[in-house]
């Protein structure tokens, strides 16, 4: 075969199932170039951290976008599991807290789930009722003041602690994405949750049951969202009920930039971290060459344009196109 | 997206796939007569609860039906109303538009410089010309470019809270010149002039979703894009003038909001975008496209504002008011599932 054409094929296909670490590949080299100290380790370090927390909600998302749904309650979710976690730090010592936040997350998701299956609400309207109502909870919890922890309590190591080295939110983001990869490959829980995504009704009729898979689906991304709520309260080991406030408009922005179809049916667990580091990457290029802190809006803004045109301008259906594009 | 599954999963009736006005939606189960309670409650249930609440709060709620309280309930509900009249135009298409607080933040900002530096004629008009200009980026990406309407006005969302912030370099705009401010903390005839504004643009955007070809090409792509391509409805071309028209109204309330506040900046009223669109899906409209009214989105915007005033004068602490509201919105929009999954229940037994 001609070696032009081979050339040409191997180059097509490895841009389709890499072209996220491409590009994140290639935005490095450029700021390596250009900004200063931008490859010294400990800033690459800080630039894979910042990411981290974003990233840990946006695979939870990723799972509920893959479904066909979003959430939009993350942010009052984070906010709440926090101070809610916090609050039971000096009494039950920092593990049992940081679990009572991942319950207190999972069982908001969980009502999210069982609003939007049971009461039929669409997904938007009830996150959105539901960011409402635990944004409400947590001022009311904390009666709008600050909870702040004093002393030595250790709980510092959800975003201080290293494992040889690594911080705990690098390390946590990547297990995180590789047991969710798994989970959507390998198990009924992970294909029912694409196929819900693909086609409801064709699911719900070849026997699915679409409804556990949901609450399921849901609880996922509220402790996810509680996860990236504590290592945010923990960097500064205050939180209060305005924690995480738009959090969920940027983990929404992680996933489609990195790749996943708003359309459901599919998930692209390593493009929403990679996408998280683009936008982290970019944002702290643009601080290192001085560039003010308003510009670093239109990053998210035009990366989100970037990646749709690009989704758009390969070979597309058009059918599907139509109704995404009057009904997304 | 998902509401496109929804609708597969909850209505397996017809009714909705046809691209017909709302005055001539087909009864659906539940017609007495010619009356069908569904399109009856869709169309006035939120006034009706509106008015109850009104009565009640009357006699149970001291000041409230104080004239100068019940004015600054209908301004405050003007501004998000006016921007819910376009939402809901786009949200009957089954799109929406999450660019419009920052829309709101750049016009207000505009206005308020112009009229500071007493050009008042520009500072009513060019906010204007902004949005719409603003609707047409979002109409060409989301109609012609076929970007999701989702991630389209996401982006603009970021992309013009930034450029706000770099024009007006992170400082709020002030004005209290009375020429300007009067449109928005003004009387005319005893009515706040912003919610004579609102009501005009109501009943503009009211008859012309009833009574012009707009209107109908607008119920008939919402109902089902497809069908309504191949019945010869120009489905791109109104989808394009359903974001123009957020954009505009969106602007204009900008100017009111300017005008009542005496400062605008970038950061202004943060989650506008969803109180807007929560005021149009309580009025009715479905999510999914198709259904809905203005009359309901008119009432809805009312209200919110109205919950949130008895809240106040009764003392209630402002965070168990922010979970009483979004309990209202979810349970209000429960009704439907509960009832058509009871309607299920009954047809099988």
């Amino acid at each position: 075969m001609n070696p032009a054409i081979l050339a040409r094929n191997f180059i097509q296909v490895a841009w389709r199932s890499y072209r996220m670490g491409f590009v994140v590949l290639v935005v490095g080299i450029l700021l390596a170039i250009f900004a200063p100290h931008f490859l010294r380790a400990d800033n690459i370090i800080n630039v894979l951290t910042n990411a981290s927390v974003v990233a840990i909600v946006g695979l939870g998302m990723t799972l509920a976008i893959a479904s066909g749904n979003f959430d939009l309650s993350v942010g009052a979710t984070a906010a709440f599991a926090s101070v809610v976690s916090l609050s039971m730090v000096p009494h039950y010592g920092v593990f049992i807290s940081v679990l009572i936040g991942l319950v207190v997350g999972a069982i908001v998701g969980f009502c999210n789930g069982i609003i939007i299956t049971e009461l039929r609400v669409p997904a938007f309207i009830a996150t959105l009722g539901t960011l409402t109502i635990v944004r409400g909870f947590s001022l009311i919890y904390t009666k709008g003041q600050d909870i702040t922890l004093f002393g030595d309590t250790g709980y510092k190591v959800l975003s201080g602690g290293r494992l040889l080295g690594i911080p705990a939110p690098i390390i946590m983001a990547v297990a995180l994405a590789a047991v969710l990869a798994a989970v959507m490959k390998y198990t009924p829980f992970g294909r029912h949750t694409l196929a819900i995504g693909s086609n409801a009704a064709a699911a719900r009729k070849a026997g699915v049951r679409v409804n556990p898979v949901l609450w399921g689906v849901f609880a996922i991304v509220g402790a996810t969202a509680a996860l990236t709520g504590m290592i945010v309260s923990a960097q500064v080991l205050t939180a209060n009920g305005r924690l995480d406030t738009g959090l969920e408009l940027q983990a929404i922005a992680v996933v489609v930039i990195g790749g996943t179809s708003l359309s459901g049916g599919q998930a692209t667990l390593v493009g929403t971290l990679l996408g998280s580091i683009l936008i982290t990457m970019i944002n702290n290029g643009l601080n290192l060459l001085n560039v003010p802190a308003s510009y670093q809006l239109l990053t998210v803004g035009v990366l989100l344009l970037l990646a749709v045109a690009l989704e758009v301008s390969r070979g597309l259906d058009l059918r599907k196109v139509l109704r995404i594009g009057t009904s997304a | 997206m998902m509401n496109e599954t929804k609708q597969i999963l909850q209505d397996s009736d017809a009714s909705t796939l046809a691209p017909l006005p709302p005055s001539a939606t087909t009864p659906r189960r539940g017609g007495l007569g010619s009356i069908s309670w569904d399109v009856v409650w869709e169309r006035y249930g939120i006034a009706t609860i509106l008015v109850l609440l009104w009565v009640v709060a009357y006699f149970n709620v001291n000041y409230f039906g104080n004239v100068d309280n019940f004015a600054e309930v209908l301004r405050q509900s003007s501004f998000v109303g006016i921007a819910a009249v376009g939402m809901t135009y786009v949200i009957l298409m089954g799109a929406f538009d999450l660019s419009v607080v920052s829309t709101l933040g750049l016009c207000a900002w505009l206005a308020v410089t112009l009229a500071s530096k007493h050009q008042l004629g520009l500072a009513l008009t060019l906010p204007l010309l902004v949005g719409i200009g603003i609707g047409m980026l979002n109409g060409t990406m989301v109609a012609y470019l076929r970007i999701p309407a989702f991630i389209v006005t996401l982006a603009m969302q970021f992309l013009i809270r930034g450029y706000t912030f770099i024009v007006a370099g992170g400082d709020n705009a002030l004005y209290a010149g009375k020429e300007y401010t009067s449109l928005g903390t003004g009387f005319i005839a005893g009515v706040p002039t912003p919610f004579i504004i609102f009501i005009i643009v109501a009943v503009v955007g009211a008859v012309v979703l009833r009574n012009t070809p707009f209107g109908r090409y607008i119920y008939a792509a919402g109902s089902n894009a497809q069908a309504a391509q191949v019945a010869g409805v120009p489905v791109k071309r109104t989808l394009f003038w359903g974001f123009v028209v957020v954009g505009g109204c969106t602007a204009l309330a900008a100017v009111l909001l300017g005008a009542r506040l005496y400062t605008a900046g970038p950061g202004l009223e943060p989650g506008f975008e969803l109180n807007v669109i929560a005021a149009v899906v309580l009025g009715g409209t479905r999510l999914s496209g198709g259904r809905g009214s203005l009359i309901g989105t008119f009432a809805a915007a009312i209200l919110f504002t109205t919950l949130s005033n008895v809240l106040n004068l009764l003392s209630i602490d402002p965070f168990v008011q922010q979970v009483v509201t979004g309990s209202v919105l979810l349970i209000a929009l429960s009704v439907e599932g509960v009832r058509s999954r009871l309607a299920e229940r009954l047809n099988r037994g």
